[in-house]
């Protein structure tokens, strides 16, 4: 259900029947980790006006957005007693414009993962088909937005975090401009690649809710100090002579034919609206370090960005002797055995002597991959690629966050998104074996009004706009 | 064997701002414990930086003063430990990119002037505070997140002597630049001194021990001292010195060792990726240099040239900021430039010792002293009894009413004190006649009577000059 | 690289890995040298580091003023052991 759709209800039937259905999906999802007690910020409405974008509307936040006086646990065992005393500057936001919390959402153990397996409240289940994986790390977010729980819920997008679970369980996926929407309260994964996105199940409640949580915010540094355009009524689905490309190595390593097909009849539709699209090629060098880069940087940055967690000023404490001992117990415990492999790693590539062939070679390479994507967007409007190269796979079949030898690049080209900062949309583009699957764009750093625009000729082509999931017992 | 000491400091300084370094919470000495924070200083999940601009600002000053090269483009890194006093686990600092490069402070020791190199100053963050007792250890995050510099030396030091003027030095200039409050005893200036015994002639480096805690300019010099000897003994029976970090222990006055150092710790340094680089904007850095506060080198030349003191004075004023502020502005309503260098280093110096008080939270107007300075060269008063004058200046009080009051005024008027003179002359007769038989301690005897009849005002040359006049008549 | 190896890094980390994290680390560091291997082979001479997706400077300084402080009550509510308004751990051992 859309935004205005929902709207057309009364605020507190809304909110109520958020929560009802959320709780009536939870044993089969298992998406939630907290409820929260809606009755204050009802009551707080009423100072809102009741023209504001989200009045009244029920959102979902990933459980790794700080929210003042809620348990936050970014579905962590350490963290999973932390009540924040501070709100996320998106809280803030999402409050000022109306928005009903009426959920913390599961995700992969500190947005660690892209599975959503390794939540600390345990995996969380596609809604089109419970046997299968939501994908992460805002699996929960990612969930209740497809099974109709809330119009628009919250993620996080480190490396495809929002991207590949909305491409799974057919929704919209946003990852806007790095720093278009503020990170202070936000907790991290790898501060330079980590953003603050949404799912939506329409084009125009993406626009809507950019407008909303985007803009400069001095406690985050990074956020850039661009106008907030009012997308949604900007929104133009007219798409003549618009430039897309189509990176060829990228959709030839989709095995799944009926992925490809669907990819290319859709091409074939934007052509036909007076689409130009045209097929380059990245370097293939270039794209086979994609995961490596990634793991290097990602791990690296995590590895400081979690060395608060320590049991100290809050957090899960274990007993000790010393303070030492303390802080060891207390990690030890709190983080699952991947997490602490994974700051190994992390760590291992910042020693002073591994730094230049790991850390710094990773952040080289970086360089040189976002040049080779912004030397393509600067002869087009927008790179099309297909977004997850598989249907939401079993448990036993998913490929998690993790080094392989084996070459994944369609599995993994959306961190390409992360690396270069653009903004970045997945939306869903048909079905594959009664599952969900989608496309991915990305725009001009930004150009989120880009992304729109295309998704809103796409969304009339697909005729999937605003769907969601009937969850089968 | 014949060894040469040598000898490299860092300092951490604490600068005086509002709010921390990276959060808008309040900086503040003393407070209640736990009291002076937010989430940032506490390293929550989820807080980011945010830079200071006064501290910016004055690390900038403490650069330009130290002669350091400037860097316009002002970066962070982050330096990664666990220590229960940290709590983010990494420490915001300047490791690639320190804010003020190279650099020198001028020392003068017995051996005259040298010029200790910089090697960089840098700003960070300040850790918490432990207070450790029976049941364990209590942690303050106030002090975390408190704007730092970090001012590292050159190994250039030779002695302990030079080590103490070198932070003395140190301090006196970012006192004069009021960035710091180089409070040693109170932490808001902290010394690490490097120290390492090497074969006189030698270029090479030898194995260094690290000296923590020392909270005055005076265990500098002490602890150096007992460490260079504790090193050539070591030296000199064949052994080899442990690298390791070791405290001054004020009771014994020797140095323990607190720590090994195992090798050399990494701690992993890496931009922090959640501050942009900050460019200054070079009209800004302009105008910060352009009105740095007079330095403490500076001052003395001015006291030496304009003021005519001697070398030795103007060191004293300069060395101690507070008294030389106090000095500045008696010399704004008196031009007795050495009386008033006088009165403030010796009188001034006493009473404060005296009354174990410090000139800020002193009543004494430095106006008044300068007033009182004039009286004694008008004659109003004689110096004599400038000093009881001074006694009430200290308390807070004015020298005219004080003078008024005691009715202390000295008898300068000629008239007035001539009719005095032939008094006591017409009762004595005695002593005129001692006088003219050749006895001069009869003039001493006769000032003494008129001073009595005087209760102590006359203004004794004045009186000594008409007496002798007088008698000559008679 | 032995498991000691790996247990002295995470040690290092303030936590332990047990025996069997460990084996998995050593094979995990098999696959991680190989892409060390592929990312070497990529030229990044005259390459500089990115450290931030943009790279843009900024003038931004954050003016010295008190913005907000939490209670005590507050920087103390969810530290697990509390005594006389300080964070209380066990003796640090220097």
């Amino acid at each position: 259900m859309d935004i205005k759709t929902m709207k057309m209800q009364d605020v507190k039937t809304r909110v109520y029947d958020a929560i009802e259905k959320a709780k009536q999906l939870q044993p089969k999802l298992n998406a939630v980790v907290t409820f929260v007690d809606v009755e204050e910020q009802l009551e707080a409405l009423k100072q809102i006006p009741s023209d504001a974008p989200l009045y009244g509307i029920p959102v979902v936040l990933k459980d790794n957005v700080n929210t003042k006086g809620i348990l936050t646990t970014a579905s962590s065992r350490i963290l999973s007693n932390y009540i924040p005393v501070y709100d996320a500057a998106i809280c803030e936001k999402l409050k000022a414009n109306g928005a009903i919390i009426i959920a913390k959402a599961s995700m992969d153990e500190l947005g660690m993962g892209g599975t959503n397996l390794s939540a600390y409240s345990g995996p969380v289940h596609n809604p089109y088909d419970t046997t299968r994986i939501s994908g992460g790390s805002s699996g929960g977010s990612a969930v209740l937005c497809a099974a109709g729980v809330a119009p628009l819920t919250i993620g996080t997008d480190t490396g495809d975090s929002i991207r590949k679970p909305a491409a799974y369980n057919g929704v919209i996926g946003v990852k806007p401009t790095y720093g278009r929407i503020s990170r202070y309260g936000i907790i991290p994964y790898a501060s330079s690649l980590d953003h603050v996105g949404y799912f939506t199940t329409t084009v125009a409640d993406a626009a809507a809710a950019l407008h909303v949580l985007a803009g400069r915010d001095d406690r985050d540094m990074t956020t850039g100090n661009e106008p907030v355009p009012a997308y949604e009524s900007l929104i133009n689905d007219d798409i003549h002579g618009k430039r897309i490309a189509v990176i060829d190595n990228i959709i030839e390593a989709v095995k799944e034919e009926a992925i490809v097909q669907s990819f290319e009849s859709l091409l074939t539709k934007l052509e036909e609206r007076g689409a130009v699209i045209e097929h380059v090629r990245l370097n293939d060098e270039l794209l086979s370090v994609l995961l490596p880069t990634y793991f290097i940087i990602a791990n690296a940055e995590a590895t400081a960005n979690h060395s608060n967690l320590d049991g100290i000023r809050f957090g899960v404490r274990e007993a000790g002797e010393s303070v030492e001992e303390v802080m060891i117990n207390s990690r030890t415990k709190g983080f699952s055995s991947n997490i602490r492999k994974r700051f190994v790693i992390g760590s291992y590539s910042l020693f002073v002597e591994n730094q230049d062939k790991l850390f710094r070679k990773a952040q080289k390479v970086r360089r040189l991959i976002v040049n080779e994507v912004k030397a393509v967007l600067d002869q087009y409007d927008m790179i099309l690629t297909t977004a997850a190269p598989t249907i939401a796979p079993h448990p036993e079949d998913s490929v998690d966050e993790a080094l392989s030898d084996t070459y994944l690049i369609a599995e993994n080209h959306m961190i390409i998104g992360n690396f270069t900062g653009y903004p970045c949309m997945t939306m869903p583009c048909g079905f594959v074996s009664d599952m969900p699957i989608g496309i991915h764009m990305m725009a001009k750093p930004y150009c989120e009004q880009e992304l729109f625009n295309i998704g809103s000729a796409i969304e009339a082509e697909t005729g999937l706009k605003g769907i969601t999931a009937e969850v089968k017992a | 064997m014949n060894y040469e000491t040598v000898i490299g400091i860092e300092i951490h300084c604490e600068l005086k701002t509002k709010t921390k370094m990276f959060s808008g919470a309040p900086v503040s000495f003393g407070a209640v414990a736990n009291s002076c924070v937010n989430e940032i200083d506490l390293g929550h999940p989820g807080t980011m930086p945010c830079v200071n601009k006064d501290a910016v600002r004055l690390a900038v000053m403490a650069a330009t003063a130290l002669h350091c090269e400037i860097d316009p483009l002002v970066k962070f890194d982050r330096k990664n430990y666990y220590y229960s006093d940290l709590p983010k686990g990494f420490q915001i600092t300047q490791q690639f990119h320190p804010i003020g490069s190279g650099g020198y402070v001028e020392i003068e020791t017995d051996a005259g002037k040298k010029q200790i190199r910089l090697n960089r100053i840098h700003m960070e963050e300040d850790t918490a505070k432990q207070f450790h007792n029976e049941e364990g250890t209590l942690i303050d995050f106030n002090r975390a997140g408190t704007p730092l510099v970090e001012i590292v030396s050159e190994a250039d030091m030779r002695s302990g002597q030079e080590a103490a003027a070198y932070v003395e030095k140190l301090r006196s200039i970012l006192n004069y630049l009021g960035v710091s409050d180089v409070k040693m005893e109170e932490g808001s200036m902290r010394c690490d001194v490097n120290i390492s015994l090497r074969e006189a002639g030698s270029t090479e480096f030898g194995v260094k021990t690290e000296i923590k805690n020392l909270n005055s300019i005076a265990n500098i010099s002490k602890a150096v001292d007992y460490e260079v000897a504790r090193q050539s003994e070591i030296l000199n029976a064949g052994g080899t010195i442990v690298q390791e970090t070791r405290r001054f222990d004020e009771a014994s006055k020797a140095t323990v060792s607190m720590r090994k150092k195992e090798g050399n710790v990494d701690y992993k340094y890496f931009p922090e990726p959640n501050i942009l680089p900050i460019r200054l904007d070079a009209e800004w850095i302009a105008d910060i240099q352009a009105h740095l506060p007079e330095l403490p080198d500076q001052r003395k030349a001015r006291y030496m040239s304009e003021y005519c003191l001697n070398d030795y004075d103007a060191s004293v004023l300069v060395n101690n900021r507070e008294l030389a502020e106090f000095y500045d502005e008696v010399c704004r309503h008196t031009k007795e430039y050495k009386t008033a260098a006088n009165w403030t280093i010796v009188e001034l110096t006493a009473a404060l010792n005296k009354s174990n008080r410090k000139l800020e939270d002193h009543p004494c107007d430095p106006k008044h002293l300068a007033d009182m300075i004039q009286m004694i060269k008008s004659g109003e008063i004689s110096s004599k009894q400038a000093k009881t004058v001074f006694e009430e200046i200290l308390q807070g009080k004015d020298p005219q009413s004080v003078v008024e009051e005691k009715g202390m005024k000295q008898m300068s008027d000629g008239a007035e004190l001539l009719k005095l003179v032939n008094e006591v002359l017409d009762n004595n007769p005695k002593s005129i006649e001692d006088f003219k038989n050749g006895k001069d301690r009869a003039v001493g005897f006769l000032v003494g009577q008129v001073m009595k009849a005087s209760k102590g005002t006359a203004n004794p040359a004045m009186t000594n000059q008409l007496i002798k006049q007088e008698l000559a008549k008679r | 690289m032995d498991k000691e190896y790996f247990q002295t890094l995470a040690k290092q980390l303030m936590f332990h890995i047990s025996e069997e994290e460990a084996e998995q680390l050593q094979e995990e560091f098999v696959i991680l040298q190989k892409q060390i291997a592929l990312l070497e082979r990529i030229d990044t001479e005259n390459v500089k580091e990115m450290v931030y997706p943009f790279e843009a400077e900024t003038a931004f300084l954050r003016e010295d003023e008190i913005t907000h402080t939490i209670s005590r009550e507050a920087a103390l509510s969810n530290a697990q052991a509390v005594m006389a308004g300080h964070v209380h751990v066990p003796k640090v051992v220097k």
